[in-house]
């Protein structure tokens, strides 16, 4: 009861000083600016953003087309001119009639790109206008789903295709028959004078709709993809969830901004030592950071269900979806604020934080549907929340029990670095991670400490190793692939020699046996937590082919020994050169497990 | 102006101490890297010309229904084989087994309109893709069927390569690698002059052979000198990468004018709050806000960094010049203001 009651006060206490901080004049100004930001982000919206202004010039012949695209600078000149100009390069394209010049550079060729996409748009316009619906959209797709060879084998019970194709009753030896549409007896395939119907109109005239409106921006509705989809082959779309991914990202970005406030109040007060005499005071740590953070995390909820109702979207659902997101987004917060000392550390470890977030977070969501590994990111559960989608359980932990999981971690750690000393030395970035991992080793359990230290250390390397790939990603293609494979693993091995090397810097555990122990310990912890991860994602991702790489009895026992052999190494390396060495040992280490690697990829041997 | 280099120098180290600009260029590096890889990641899922391209991709499709539709004609391609089932079962059949990945029934034609059936499997991952290859074929069908139908379709064959790419290069990337380090640069001015206020620092600064003014464009110097470097930097790597920026010259000077710009505004933020927290959450509101606004200018520094860049014929250092004068506006705004912010009470 007693320690809820702390909990609390510190949190009024923060609640205050937020309000104190915006008063008076420099509130109207902050306040000034928002409703400015607002509604110029209204107008912009319903200016049909675009990026590329004036980015082409086109030339077009008196008997051109009408060319009204903002990309597009349009200048009239003659077919000769026109030529000339092409040529001087003073235009990118030149169009007469149904003809389109352009030249073989790049500039030129993709200008003829934009511009053809731009005037098969119009013409699909121009024949929707023209012509019927029946006349200009003869062709209809209708999509249907029937369990195919990869669904287990006990669905047999369930639509057969003639159900779907509606042939039940009729003998499917012959040829079917002409489809039955919309009006009985109409089915004479020879025109009749009177336009045609089909019960598939409705449906063209919806899609025309929204092609013609050139909104593909969200629509703030859930919407709803039914199970019978009709497809219009010229007014189909990417299934790209670009829509539902910007308003997922529109949770995101008012929690960042609380979570900046929470950081940079943290941040004054360890610099105003604050913080250190609140410590003197009877309420532990967890205290403190609980009650610090609980004000933003209410404010983060306030703003998540308020966004919520604005989009019409499920509250609880979305509750549900976005607490982990934000608890992770705290959390990754609250390790800033505690590490950095200086006001520009701060300032950029939180813009790189913010990057790393976008990343991981949009990065995936961008795939829903496509790939099922996009369930690394909760925002695609929040995309199938607004396309009306439904996901399972196993997927809602997949995507949120690492967040869960940062923010215990967080808070654990956040817990036992906080003390007077830690909060108040200036030192170099190493040995502030040192000293942080230092700290969070209970030096009375050593081994159990390492087994989860490495263990817990999973997400992370998971992110950073997600991260690695897309900085190898703008490296020439062989050079990418090699300085993947060379990050993730120093990534791996630091990850499982961290622990042990800070034990040895301060002479703990410095005997060979002991060394030996605590690296057996930590792989065995890696090795775990690997599997573990994999066989979450195992539950998402059907693919049988990854089910039997990973469970053969030689891919459980092999690793756990090469993990051993390097750790150790590189931990022995460390003890035996000092802690100055760490770095070359982490490479010998890496090289090593770089070697196996390729081994198991097949690349040599 | 000796007393003036030696804050500009004082200014430099701290920043470079810190290694603030290493983690300055990681940031970049990492918006560059993401924005290309989901980009491309991007096309290669959901543009059906690069499915076909980059990948190995092979579909089976088995028709059903009026086999001898035209439609056979245009879905023989490259990933593509087409097997015709006369029964239904037989179909169904095969698609249960993987032997075909879809089932396309194809009805006779009804006053014109088709309206197919297409039966995908459930799992998500291949039905994008089966759609995608199947667009095209399906889009030269239903211009078959408007030709009969008497509808004349205009620009069916114009010739022209990607595009996105191109627009997405330069209309994005080169503008956000030559623009992002002002963005920093106001960031880092607003942290330098919230932490003389913190330290109370100020007092000695004013004792020192400088005046205010001097102090605050030390300041603002520095860190539009360290942005400028960056540009040059993102210059040079993206000619490695053999992308090239036209008028370089023009483009960098815009970046320095826009980063100076920002910097003397986050300056006057700074002054004004006198404080760290709320003088970042301002900058970074006004600065959202300012970029919007800029939208509506034309040219918007971003468009005409995209216009000289990509070498456009009708762009010219003048447009550049005229972007000195918000730049001289605001400079002369800080130089007046600063004592008076300076002594408020906020």
């Amino acid at each position: 009861m007693f320690a809820i009651k702390s909990v609390l006060t510190i949190s009024r206490r923060e609640i205050t000083r937020l309000r104190t901080r915006f008063t008076g004049r420099s509130s109207v100004v902050v306040l000034g600016i928002l409703v400015i930001c607002l509604v110029i982000s209204y107008i912009i919206y319903h200016e049909a953003f675009v990026l590329s202004k004036g980015l082409y010039t086109v030339g077009v012949s008196p008997s051109g087309p009408v060319i009204a695209d903002e990309r597009f600078n349009v200048l009239t000149a003659d077919p000769e001119t026109g030529r000339t100009m092409l040529q001087n390069k003073t235009i990118d394209i030149y169009i007469d009639r149904d003809e389109a010049i352009c030249t073989g550079d790049q500039r030129s060729q993709s200008a003829a790109g934009a511009l053809k996409q731009y005037l098969e748009k119009q013409e699909v316009q121009r024949i929707a206008s023209e012509y019927n619906t029946s006349q200009a959209f003869p062709l209809r797709v209708e999509i249907n789903h029937l369990e195919g060879p990869a669904s287990s084998p006990d669905m047999e019970t369930h639509v057969s295709l003639s159900d779907i194709l509606g042939l039940s009753e009729t003998s499917t030896t012959t040829p079917p028959t002409p489809e039955p549409s919309g009006i009985p007896g109409d089915d004479l395939p020879t025109p009749s004078p009177q336009p045609g119907t089909s019960s598939t109109d409705a449906a063209v005239r919806q899609q025309l709709d929204d092609f013609e409106s050139g909104n593909m921006l969200p629509k703030f509705k859930a919407e709803f993809v039914s199970d019978k989809e009709i497809i219009i082959p010229s007014l189909m779309n990417p299934p790209i969830p670009l829509a539902q991914v910007i308003m997922a990202f529109l949770y995101v970005v008012p929690i960042l901004f609380v979570s900046v406030f929470f950081t940079s109040s943290f941040m004054e007060e360890r610099t105003g030592r604050k913080l250190i005499i609140l410590l003197s005071a009877p309420v532990t740590p967890l205290q403190i950071i609980l009650g610090k953070i609980l004000p933003y995390i209410g404010y983060s909820l306030i703003v998540i269900i308020a966004i919520t109702l604005l989009l019409k979207g499920n509250v609880l659902l979305a509750l549900a979806i976005f607490i982990p997101v934000m608890l992770f987004i705290m959390s990754i917060y609250l390790m800033v604020a505690l590490t950095y000392r200086t006001f520009r550390d701060q300032t950029f470890f939180s813009v790189l934080a913010v990057g790393v977030i976008t990343a991981y977070l949009v990065g995936p969501a961008m795939f829903t549907g496509v790939n099922d590994l996009s369930y690394i990111s909760p925002l695609t559960l929040a995309v199938q929340m607004y396309r009306g989608e439904s996901f399972g359980l196993t997927q809602y932990l997949l995507s949120t029990a690492p967040m869960y999981l940062i923010f215990l971690l967080a808070l654990f750690v956040g817990r036992r670095i906080f003390n007077e000393e830690y909060l108040t030395r200036f030192r170099p970035l190493y040995a502030k991670f040192a000293e942080a991992v230092y700290l969070v080793i209970n030096r009375n359990h050593l081994y159990i400490s390492v087994f989860f230290l490495t263990l817990l250390l999973i997400p992370v390397v998971f992110m950073v190793q997600l991260s690695s790939i897309v900085i190898a990603f703008s490296l020439p293609f062989p050079f990418a692939l090699g300085a993947m494979l060379m990050m993730s693993v120093i990534v791996e091995e630091t990850a499982k020699s961290a622990g042990i090397a800070v034990l040895l810097n301060n002479n703990i555990g410095k005997s060979l046996k002991s060394i030996l122990a605590l690296s057996f310990v930590s792989a065995l912890g890696f090795l775990l937590g690997e599997k573990l991860l994999l066989y979450l994602a195992l539950f998402v991702i059907t693919e049988s082919m990854f089910t039997t790489a990973i469970f053969s009895t030689g891919l459980l026992v092999v690793p756990l020994i090469m993990h051993f052999i390097c750790t150790s190494m590189v931990c022995l390396m460390t003890a035996r050169f000092g802690t100055k060495w760490y770095p070359a040992a982490i490479i010998a280490g890496s090289v090593i497990h770089a070697l196996y690697n390729l081994y198991i990829i097949g690349v040599i041997l | 102006m000796s007393g003036f280099l030696t804050l500009l120098k004082r200014e430099l180290k701290s920043v470079t101490k810190e290694k603030t600009i290493m983690v300055a260029i990681i940031i970049q590096f990492f918006v560059a890297s993401f924005s290309s890889v989901l980009l491309i990641g991007i096309m290669s899922f959901y543009d059906p010309e690069s499915i076909g391209h980059s990948t190995q991709v092979r579909v089976d499709v088995g028709v059903v229904g009026n086999t001898d539709s035209p439609l056979l004609g245009f879905l023989k391609g490259k990933n593509l084989r087409v097997v015709s089932f006369y029964d239904v079962d037989d179909a169904e059949e095969a698609f249960r087994s993987g032997r075909v990945d879809t089932v396309v029934f194809i009805p006779e034609s009804n006053n014109g309109v088709v309206d197919i059936k297409l039966v995908l499997p459930e799992l998500d991952a291949m039905q994008t893709v089966i759609l995608m290859l199947l667009q095209e074929p399906l889009e030269r069908y239903e211009n078959y069927l408007r030709e009969i139908n008497g509808v004349e379709l205009r620009y069916k064959d114009l010739g022209g390569g990607p595009h996105t790419t191109y627009e997405f290069l330069y209309s994005l990337i080169i503008p956000i690698l030559m623009l992002f380090p002002a963005f920093i640069a106001g960031s880092i001015v607003v942290d330098a002059i919230a932490e003389e206020f913190e330290n109370k620092t100020f007092d000695t600064l004013q004792s020192a052979p400088v005046s205010v003014n001097g102090v605050f464009a030390s300041k603002v110097l520095a860190a539009v000198i360290i942005s400028a470097l960056q540009c040059i930097m993102w210059a040079v790597l993206l000619r490695l990468n053999s992308l090239f920026i036209q008028n370089v010259g023009f483009v960098l000077l815009l970046s320095v004018i826009v980063a100076a710009f920002i910097s003397i505004g986050a300056a006057i933020i700074a002054l004004y709050f006198k404080d760290r927290e709320r003088a970042q959450f301002t900058y970074s509101i006004v600065l959202v806000a300012a970029a919007g606004l800029s939208y509506f200018v034309d040219p918007s520094p971003f468009s005409l960094i995209t216009r000289l860049a990509t070498g456009d014929y009708y762009t010219s250092g003048y447009e550049v010049a005229l972007y000195a004068i918000p730049l001289l506006i605001v400079g002369i705004l800080c130089f007046t203001m600063s004592k008076k912010l300076l002594s408020t009470k906020s």
